[in-house]
């Protein structure tokens, strides 16, 4: 039982961070980022090469990550969302330029970095054993915390930073944020940048345990989406919800369906149907728009 | 009424529209209008629904591109400029609707009215003289905006505007939606913050009792065009004004 949650939360902070970039593009341009997953890989890839190539500390590759999915969300957001958005009169549109840049993202990381699984050697040694009751390696329980911190400053960043300000105001409010004096173009730069960093952070964090491939780009869209249709799009506390209750689902799946075979998504997602039949607009809605 | 003649120094012109044009894909908003606003001046713009009023605030605050015409302030053009540039030249919008970011807290929504000001000590001092104008805000402070009522939310953002310290406080519908009762309030908080802070407003209203009754000047519109303008008080008395805009309404 013990384990379970244990694993839950594990994966939970994992998901929660990047629900909460997916959900940040969602609510400043309500724009669907399909090229979540593949950012995510992108990341992962990037921390590998740093570690495992340049043979640098692992610190070094995570901030490497950050700041390569920051530039390319900015430059994506800058030369292909922005004025696909002026131009175009329909929310489809950024759909399809969103999957046409998932596409593009998996072509380039096939280019890049090859199709072979990879992943770095372990940062921290041993495991840790609660009498049995809650095994867990310490680099789990590491990565498990740095998520948990990077959610904590994310939270703590919108909240109290007056670019954090600025971008709540802009998802609750275009017009009257540009009233007050937000530069629009400049702040969903910012927001999309962030969003593809968080994005970025994760697939580093995770490279140390899972390894990164170049099929997982769009499972983890998927997976990014279920968060949000669970927890409610746009909104900070709806994208860490469903995070960690989908980790916890997949934990509790894994554990008491394994004797049924590979069903745990099946089993959610049949669930989400039925849930998402009752509450459509996910546990804590989308309050504004 | 017209105190702005009553200085020894003739007034300066803070806002001009010349012959401005405008329209939403091919639908005419404004016809050619022409509009001036004096320092210290509060003027209002009345006319019915859809008669082009709210699209000269949106012209002014860069919101809508106009066609054709001149938008002047200060002696400087403004139109073409963008609305996060406009609000630092001291012009400060409240929005028709009200328009409050319903999940922040009061402070927060006011702490945005001062976005684009740097001096710290600045934002205090003129936080704190909101407060002191509207003390419902005082006890509501950190709560989130979408639980004031709508007198209190329209309170909130006249608030909100007045933290960017404006020298222009344009106000769309000011009274839409509000309980009779409040409407007076909003009404005296007007007349009380032109004169308090030497702020010039530019009113927006349906309710053209209320507009004529606290405002300098008037100019009535009606499809996009001035169709009338003046002293508010003579157009109160005016009987094309009490026949259009007067009649039955309050």
């Amino acid at each position: 039982m013990e384990q379970i949650i244990a694993n839950g939360l594990y994966l939970g902070a994992q998901y929660a961070l990047i629900a909460l970039g997916l959900t940040l593009i969602f609510s400043l341009m309500n724009v669907l980022n399909f090229a979540h997953g593949q950012m995510y890989v992108f990341g992962g890839f990037v921390t590998y090469t740093v570690v495992a190539q340049f043979k640098l500390p692992f610190v070094v590759g995570l901030l490497a990550s950050a700041v390569v999915l920051a530039v390319m969300g900015a430059l994506i957001e800058k030369f292909l969302f922005r004025p696909v958005i002026r131009k175009s009169k329909r929310d489809e549109s950024t759909m399809l330029l969103a999957a046409g840049i998932a596409f593009f993202l998996d072509a380039v990381i096939l280019l890049l970095f090859g199709e072979k699984q990879r992943g770095v050697p372990k940062i921290v040694n041993g495991v840790f054993n609660w009498d049995m009751r809650i095994i867990m390696p310490y680099d789990r329980i590491l990565i498990g915390l740095l998520a948990i911190a990077l959610i904590v400053a994310f939270i703590l960043f919108m909240q109290y930073s007056r670019t954090g300000r600025a971008m709540r105001a802009l998802a609750q409010d275009r017009v009257a944020a540009e009233l007050m004096g937000v530069d629009v173009d400049r702040y969903s730069m910012i927001g999309f940048a962030l969003g593809a960093m968080l994005a970025g952070l994760v697939g580093g964090l995770l490279v140390t345990i899972t390894g990164v491939n170049l099929g997982m780009g769009g499972p983890t869209s998927i997976k990014a989406f279920l968060m949000i249709m669970i927890g409610g799009a746009g909104v900070i506390s709806g994208a860490i919800a469903g995070g960690f209750i989908l980790g916890m689902m997949e934990s509790v799946g894994l554990t008491v369906l394994a004797a049924y075979g590979d069903v745990t998504y099946l089993a959610i997602f049949a669930a989400l149907m039925i849930f998402l039949a009752i509450r459509p607009q996910g546990l804590m809605g989308k309050p504004w728009g | 009424m017209n105190q702005t003649a009553s200085g020894t120094e003739p007034a300066r012109k803070m806002l001009s529209f010349d012959n401005v044009e405008l329209y939403y894909d091919h639908v005419y908003a404004l016809k050619g209008v022409s509009i001036e606003l004096y320092e210290g001046e509060t003027v209002a713009l009345i006319g019915a629904n859809g008669a082009g009023k709210s699209s000269i605030l949106r012209a002014i605050t860069g919101l809508r591109k106009i066609k054709s015409g001149q938008v002047c302030y200060l002696g400087e053009r403004i139109d073409g400029r963008r609305a996060a540039e406009i609000v630092t030249r001291g012009i400060a919008m409240v929005p028709e609707g009200r328009r409050v970011f319903p999940l922040m807290s009061v402070k927060d929504n006011l702490l945005m009215g001062a976005f684009t000001r740097t001096d710290k000590a600045g934002v205090a001092a003129t936080l704190e003289s909101v407060l002191t104008r509207f003390p419902r805000l005082k006890e509501r402070f950190h709560q989130q905006a979408s639980t004031l009522s709508g007198g209190e939310q329209q309170m909130m953002v006249i608030g909100r505007a007045l933290m960017a310290k404006p020298k222009l406080l344009l106000l769309d519908e000011p009274s839409l939606g509000i309980a009779p009762k409040l409407v007076q309030d909003i009404a005296r908080a007007i007349v009380a913050i032109s004169r308090d802070e030497g702020v010039s407003v530019l009113l927006v209203e349906q309710n053209s009792r209320m507009a004529l009754s606290i405002s300098n000047r008037a100019y009535a519109l009606t499809t996009g065009q001035v169709v009338l303008s003046g002293a508010s008080k003579d157009l109160m008395h005016d009987e094309r004004i009490k026949a259009a805009y007067l009649g039955g309404e309050l």
